[in-house]
């Protein structure tokens, strides 16, 4: 149509049309390169970012395995403990809140508000953030009645560990703690807030307790406000963890001991399962769970009877007498007959120095010299086998090293050698001191569980125990005595007619067969003449052992009672020792006679 | 009549009117999961959705209105407009409502009104009208007599202030003056002037926060937490939609709350993320025909006033296109421009569809010259 063809373009500058195209193709080739750029070429790091910028990992607390004892009573549990904490994107003025929380909670303000701000870095958005633990079920209801007047505060519950028994296990439990500085670089597991052991098997079995976490990933918004969850790993519980200990038998022995500072070890001897470990004094482990206040520790601390150590595994006393069994045991690998004797007068004297005797025994062959405990034999025959023997043998009796029990920081003891006090005095060894030696006096320390594993093997056939507190795991044998069996049976015996006729008869018992040894260490030089133990002061009176065994109805047990500063090894350690049995083996009881006679005429009517 | 009528319908640009409806669906179903947060309780909606379904009708029937009235008229009327639109910029400075420290609308009882939105319809209706009266390229008297009155308007809303639809204007005028022609000698000049004068315009037009915008612009990365997040947010958000995007209401960051303004200035970063580049490539096509099909009626137009009506909406549409998505891909910095039917705005959608009406006017009476 001709008017159509004549009005075609006549309003348009042509350049104009060519620019605006132009214009067009510029548009979409500059964007669809930048978005090319931005999704394609770069889409995956952006995809990152993206997901890091709304996901958060939150870790869910995994209960800690509970720990048992032989029969399945609690030892240490979990309990909840109210907390309080603060979500400060909900809190419309915090320093008046943390006033408030700080009158709530008797909290100084400063010590609250250095906290906050300690914490505050490693605190998430809307994440609440801990300010008080272990409130009391009065400031829980105090506060929970205003708590609608103070947004973002929130009261939580926590697991707590507990340890129902408190000091009778203490030692062996130790305790949990929130992990420290050292702890989180050690164990990239952890993190800030989480609970470590810290002591006892706490400590040693932490891996086994601590269980596994639980994660979450978490996603937020913007504004760190929670959005949607899912869960990555569930938490896995701790694994639970029974003991070789009785309850009932700590207790026992434990209230055999009383007052007394000193320790209890019940050893079977055939696994080297510990069946009791009381150490005296205690404390209440569940304190240091809490916030120990440094009223508590100072006094813990500062108690000259030192309740945190646990004197069974990591304090060391001269043996005293009971070495005379180590000794005794040497000379026979020796060689030395049994029946050969030594006169004792009561001393000996060497140049100028008297090694006294506590008494005057006249002939004695080895087997008295157990029974009635002469210091003279033993110092006549050390001087036959020589100090580098007693160095040997002590050290392949498991002495001056550690039994392996799985408890932190266990004494090693000390076995006397040359090298040793030339290391250590810089002196030479003088005869004297193997005499000191050969009646556990002197350089040479023991702990109490070196003692109940030595006595231990020779009742097991020779096995070198580490003594176990855990029932689940196998017994571990660690060494070999390097005595026969008829060695080691002649030390039994001695033991036994200890038990029935010399110094530890106090422990005799009809119903049961019973062997022992005392000890009496000396703390300090033994004077011109012995002094009675009220005569001397608490800290230089002599430590009192005894350590036994006893067998009934096919069972055996080791015990070694250590009295610190108790004086007389029958004396003080006898009685503890008579309860502890009594508590393993009821009370005695006279073997009735003719019983099946008795049975014979009630049966008839 | 009837038969004049079934004429204009059959000129009428029908690929504009269906490219438009085409971006206007694109904004919606984007708009639907841009009006979206994410909470605990799953999404939740913001009113947004609805209200720009109103607007698109209220829109749709100014268009209608727009296309009844032969263009021709308002080359008369062009002038009224714009006196008009002035008068109302002065009463905006005078009695208008403040909001964000702007002063831009205007209190008309049942609604609020905003006069540079009026203003934008103005400028472009006078600066076509002045230029179709020139004959050949421009010379230095033609662009003075055009911008020195098309400059009233854009003075009074740089004032408000509201640097945006400020630039807008002005650039949709130098857009109109090189699409009529400017004599080479002028526009060598030009060359030279304008970007010689930036620096004194930075130091002079610019508010503080205007330059902040721009030095974020070029260091996005400098303040994350603050000018730059906007940037940098967007960006996150495009780049993880990758090839085939999240799918619908799938953009997970948007959604997280991490993308401000989502649903207006940025609500292309929602459309690429959760369309990726595939989407975005096909959102670029759409835009690029639908700014194509007024190149055609601007190029078949009958007379050069028609023609300049299309250019100038060209221009109105391609800056705002150029300018938002270049500011949500980091390309420029952050200037407060919608993008056109994929933003919400009310006065907006409205305008846009009012300066279709005109494209869409000129296109339907591009023959009707001789049958008179």
């Amino acid at each position: 149509m001709p008017i159509e063809v004549q009005s075609e373009g006549a309003g348009a500058p042509r350049h104009g049309i060519v620019l605006l195209c132009g214009l067009v193709l510029f548009l979409f080739l500059l964007f669809v390169l930048r978005f090319w750029y931005l999704q394609i070429l770069h889409g995956e790091e952006y995809t990152d970012i993206s997901h890091a910028n709304r996901t958060r990992t939150e870790r869910v607390y995994a209960p800690r395995g509970l720990i048992l004892d032989l029969k399945g009573r609690l030892l240490a549990e979990n309990r909840p403990a109210y907390c309080l904490a603060l979500i400060r994107e909900d809190c419309p003025d915090i320093s008046a809140t943390l006033a408030q929380v700080g009158r709530w909670t008797d909290t100084p303000l400063p010590l609250l508000t250095a906290k906050y701000e300690q914490d505050i870095r490693q605190v998430q958005p809307f994440q609440p953030q801990l300010l008080v633990t272990d409130l009391s079920f009065d400031q829980v209801m105090a506060i929970e009645e205003e708590l609608h007047n103070w947004p973002g505060i929130s009261i939580f519950i926590r697991q707590r560990r507990w340890y129902p028994e408190g000091p009778l296990f203490a030692h062996i439990l130790g305790y949990v703690g929130e992990a420290g500085k050292e702890d989180l670089e050690k164990d990239e597991n952890l993190a800030l807030g989480d609970v470590v052991g810290k002591s006892g098997l706490e400590e040693t079995k932490e891996k086994f307790l601590r269980g596994v976490k639980g994660i979450n990933q978490v996603e937020v918004e913007a504004h760190g406000r929670q959005i949607d969850k899912f869960q990555e790993r569930p938490s896995q519980a701790g694994s639970d963890l029974t003991l070789s200990l009785d309850i009932d038998l700590q207790r026992a022995a434990s209230e055999a001991l009383g007052e007394e500072s000193g320790c209890v070890v019940v050893m079977e001897p055939d696994t080297g399962k510990l069946r009791a470990l009381v150490t005296q004094p205690s404390y209440d482990n569940n304190l240091f769970t809490a916030k120990l206040s440094q009223k508590d520790w100072d006094s813990l601390i500062k108690d000259p009877r030192h309740p945190l150590q646990n004197r069974g595994i990591q304090s060391v006393y001269p043996p005293g007498s009971v070495w005379k069994l180590v000794m005794a045991g040497l000379l026979l690998e020796q060689k030395i007959s049994p029946a050969a004797g030594v006169t004792c007068s009561g001393s000996v004297t060497l140049g100028t120095h008297v090694f006294r005797c506590h008494s005057t025994h006249g002939w004695v062959n080895m087997l008295q010299s157990l029974v009635a405990s002469c210091d003279v034999y033993y110092y006549e025959m050390s001087q036959k086998v020589g100090i580098d023997n007693i160095t040997r043998f002590a050290t392949a009796c498991g002495f001056g090293q550690r039994t392996g029990i799985d408890l932190p920081n266990e004494s090693r003891g000390l076995v006397p050698s040359r090298a040793e006090k030339k290391r250590r005095f810089n002196e030479p060894w003088q005869r004297g001191d193997t005499l000191n030696t050969s009646i556990g006096q002197g350089f040479t320390l023991v702990t109490p569980i070196q003692m109940a594993v030595y006595v231990g093997a020779l009742l097991n056939g020779g096995k070198i125990m580490k003594p176990g507190l855990i029932e689940t795991e196998p017994p571990e044998v660690r060494g070999e005595l390097p005595l026969t069996a008829s060695q080691r049976d002649f030390l039994v015996e001695a033991m036994r007619a200890t038990a029935e006729s010399g110094t530890a008869r106090r422990i005799a018992r009809p119903d049961a067969v019973m062997g022992g040894k005392t000890g009496t260490a000396q703390n300090v030089r033994i004077g011109e003449r012995r002094l009675k133990k009220h005569e001397m002061a608490y800290e230089h009176r002599d430590h009192a052992w005894l350590t036994s065994w006893g067998k009934k109805d096919g069972k055996t047990y080791v015990v070694v009672v250590m009295v610190e500063h108790g004086g007389g090894g029958s004396s003080t350690a006898g009685p503890v020792t008579v309860k502890v049995y009594e508590a393993l083996f009821g009370p005695p009881v006279k073997p009735p006679a003719q019983p099946a006679a008795q049975a014979g005429t009630e049966a008839r009517p | 009549m009837s038969a004049m009528d079934r004429r204009l319908l059959t000129h009428a640009n029908w690929s504009l009117l269906f490219c438009t409806a085409l971006l206007f669906a694109v904004g919606m179903v984007n708009l639907y999961s841009a009006s979206a947060v994410r909470g605990e309780a799953g999404l939740r909606f913001l009113p947004y959705f609805d209200r720009q379904i109103v607007w698109g009708v209220v829109g749709l029937a100014a268009m209608l209105l727009t296309v009844l009235v032969d263009y021709r008229h308002l080359r008369v009327l062009a002038q009224p407009i714009f006196l008009l639109a002035v008068v109302l910029l002065v009463l905006v400075e005078v009695i208008g409502i403040t909001k964000n420290g702007s002063t831009r609308w205007l209190n008309v009882g049942f609604t609020e009104f905003q006069p540079s939105e009026l203003a934008k319809i103005a400028v472009l209706l006078l600066g076509a009208s002045m230029l179709a009266r020139r004959k050949g390229s421009l010379g230095w008297l033609d662009l003075f007599q055009v911008f020195g009155v098309c400059v009233i308007p854009c003075l009074l809303i740089f004032l408000q202030p509201d640097l945006g639809t400020t630039l807008n204007l002005l650039l949709l005028l130098g857009g109109l003056a090189l699409y009529q022609g400017i004599k080479l000698r002028v526009f060598k000049v030009l060359c030279l002037v304008i970007p010689l004068s930036l620096p004194l315009a930075w130091m002079v037009l610019l508010a503080d926060y205007h330059k902040q915008r721009i030095m974020t612009f070029l260091n996005p990365l400098e303040d994350i937490k603050g000018a730059g997040y906007q940037i940098y947010h967007s960006q996150i958000a495009i780049g993880s939609g990758q090839m085939w995007g999240k799918g619908f209401q799938g953009g997970t960051h948007h959604l997280s709350r991490f993308l401000p303004e989502k649903h207006t200035d940025f609500a292309v970063a929602v459309f690429s993320e959760e369309w990726g580049f595939v989407g975005c490539v096909a959102l670029m096509a759409l835009f690029c025909v639908f700014l194509l099909c007024i190149v055609n009626t601007a190029r078949d137009a009958k007379d050069r006033f028609g023609s300049l009506i299309c250019a100038g909406v060209f221009f109105y549409f391609f800056w705002q296109i150029l300018i938002n998505i270049g500011m949500v891909v980091g390309l420029m910095p952050v200037v407060g421009i919608p993008l056109p039917f994929i933003s919400y705005g009310g006065t907006a959608t409205l305008v846009n569809f009012i300066l279709l009406g005109l494209v869409l006017n000129v296109s339907m009476r591009r023959y009707m010259f001789k049958s008179h």
